[in-house]
């Protein structure tokens, strides 16, 4: 019995993940934006589904406020950076990270600080039901940026992507494409961080924090760039592979830590030998 | 309140120094092979903790050398295991940045594996006189840190002017192809800026750690503020890093007479931003590309 309830629980959380992969995937994969903003709408998303419920908003209500606040995030980002390509990019969107953890400590009468917020209601009383309802907002995200993605909308990316100058030349706006982009990404990673409030029940400023950073990279390059197939299989492999180290008896001071340490490996070894990943079809650039 | 005017500037030069150490092995390693290495942060932790395991079996003197001989080893050790493999793939500079991430996360979680969460102090820094000047306080180690500091930029600018090194090195960081047509072997240029940057690295982790506590996650927070100070100053511009980096330390310290000092942070975050948007290139630098 508690083995079925861990496995549930593997299997909510592997949900998120593939959310997080699918969305980063939208952005780093399909349209070549080096975000590294992508765990700041997470954290955005779990905090309003946090302060919301709080206030006793409804939940379907919180659910459609987070994915407009990331929405909203999302295209707010995609405003001043539009001119930063690469490594600036890269900068900018770490820049705004940054600056999300440190409103998330400091505005201590909206956020609480370090303290977190304790006791956000669940969504549903059973973790069964739960399970059914993040799969299927999966089974909906996953449909709607594969029809995205291979819809006109999707090519005019990957070619923003390949070559920006010959999509200008085609008379593509270019910065709508990049913010429509950002913007959906952004919006079903606050979806992700819906659930993420709402499951756990606490959450603190450690939700941008840039190990998660890593996990989302290591799941979509694993799985493959500008692949959404890839971005779930990466995501489900990624969050699985460190559970057997529950098992083996280490402390959980230890278990935290190696977590981290095997994401960065399989980053890090996975860039060095097989940057495409599993379905990759494009390199970072 | 001029006196807390003169200790609030006096503790941007401080901070400003400690930066400017870190900004400046980041930059010089930026410049010369025109990525951004992250791990920086995970390099000046490493010099912070060695400093901390040898002291506690050597005396002060062979302690700060072995901690800085293995800091520039596992400097080195990263270029090599890491970077270097993933310059013979023609990986870009994106695939070079998320892996400095994923180098800087991995030393993060190894430091706390190895060490522990908790926050260490060094035993070196015991007795530690203060000094008054101006009605501001500084402590002996502080003087020390803003001396070391200005020697090593000294020593530094010598090396990149008037050595036959440095002239290499810049030969490499302005046009590596030209160089190599001169008879500049790049690979073991790329080594001596690590072994540079890395050593500049260790020095900076070794003085904060002995003037603050040590804490696992201290290399990421410092690396924030080296490569903040970089951009404001110019990444590929080491003197523009360490004036970027000094400027960076004022102006945290002169914010918070405004802000909550929890706001120290968010006050370089957004810095970092507005140099980003409006002059990426820095005060001093140049926009950087990699043919």
């Amino acid at each position: 019995m508690a083995f079925s309830a861990y496995l549930i629980h593997l299997g909510i959380l592997s949900c998120m993940y593939v959310m997080l992969a699918i969305s980063l995937n939208l952005a780093l994969g399909f349209t070549g934006m080096l975000n590294l903003g992508h765990v700041a709408f997470f954290g955005i998303g779990a905090y309003i589904t946090a302060i919301l419920s709080m206030q006793g908003l409804p939940l379907w209500l919180t659910c459609i406020l987070a994915i407009i606040g990331g929405l909203i995030a999302g295209i707010l980002l995609a405003f001043p950076t539009a001119r930063l390509r690469g490594d600036y990019l890269a900068l900018a969107t770490l820049g705004f990270t940054f600056i999300m953890a440190a409103i998330a400590r400091n505005w201590q009468s909206l956020t609480r600080g370090a303290l977190g917020i304790p006791g956000i209601p669940r969504l549903v009383a059973s973790n069964e039901q739960y399970l059914f309802w993040i799969s299927l907002s999966t089974v909906i995200v996953a449909l709607l940026v594969s029809w995205l993605t291979k819809s006109s909308i999707g090519r005019t990316l990957q070619a923003i992507r390949d070559d920006e100058l010959g999509a200008m030349v085609l008379g593509k706006n270019v910065f709508a494409y990049r913010m429509l982009a950002l913007g959906v990404s952004a919006s079903i990673a606050a979806l992700a961080g819906f659930f993420f409030a709402h499951f756990i029940t606490f959450i603190d400023p450690s939700v941008f924090s840039i190990d998660d950073l890593i996990l989302m990279f290591a799941m979509v390059i694993l799985g493959g760039l500008a692949s959404n197939k890839g971005s779930v299989i990466g995501g489900v492999i990624i969050f699985l592979l460190p559970e057997p180290l529950r098992f083996i008896g280490f402390s959980s001071s230890i278990v935290g830590p190696a977590r981290a340490i095997l994401f960065a490996l399989i980053l890090i070894g996975m860039l060095v030998y097989r940057p495409r990943g599993i379905f990759g079809k494009v390199d970072l650039s | 309140m001029s006196s807390i005017l003169a200790q609030l500037l006096l503790n941007g030069l401080i901070a400003g120094a400690i930066y400017a150490l870190v900004a400046a092995g980041f930059s010089l390693i930026c410049s010369v092979m025109k990525f951004m290495h992250f791990a920086h942060g995970g390099v000046v932790a490493a010099g912070a903790y060695f400093l901390f395991m040898f002291s506690q079996w050597f005396s002060p003197v062979p302690a700060i050398l072995l901690a800085l001989v293995t800091t520039v080893l596992f400097g080195v050790f990263m270029d090599w295991s890491v970077y270097k493999q993933l310059r013979k793939r023609h990986a870009s500079n994106a695939v070079l940045l998320i892996a400095s991430i994923g180098l800087m996360i991995l030393t993060t979680n190894l430091i706390l594996i190895g060490f522990g969460a908790d926050v260490k102090t060094i035993p070196l820094a015991q007795h530690n006189p203060v000094y008054t000047i101006l009605g501001a306080r500084i402590t002996l180690i502080q003087v020390v840190i803003i001396a070391t500091s200005a020697l090593l930029f000294g020593l530094l600018y010598y090396l990149m002017k008037c050595t036959r090194l440095g002239k290499a090195l810049r030969a490499v960081a302005d046009n590596n192809a030209i160089a190599q047509t001169v008879g500049i072997n790049p690979s073991r240029m790329y080594l001596a800026t690590f072994i540079l940057g890395s050593a500049l690295g260790g020095i900076a982790g070794m003085l904060i750690g002995l003037e603050q506590n040590l804490y696992p996650s201290m290399g990421l927070s410092l690396v924030i503020k080296g490569f903040t100070g970089a951009v404001i100053g110019g990444v590929t511009s080491v003197h523009g890093s360490i004036l970027g980096a000094l400027v960076l330390g004022m102006v945290e310290n002169l914010g918070i007479w405004y802000l909550p000092s929890g706001y120290k942070d968010a006050i370089a975050f957004v810095l970092l931003f507005v140099f980003l948007l409006l002059k990426p290139e820095g005060i001093l630098g140049k926009r950087f590309e990699r043919g």
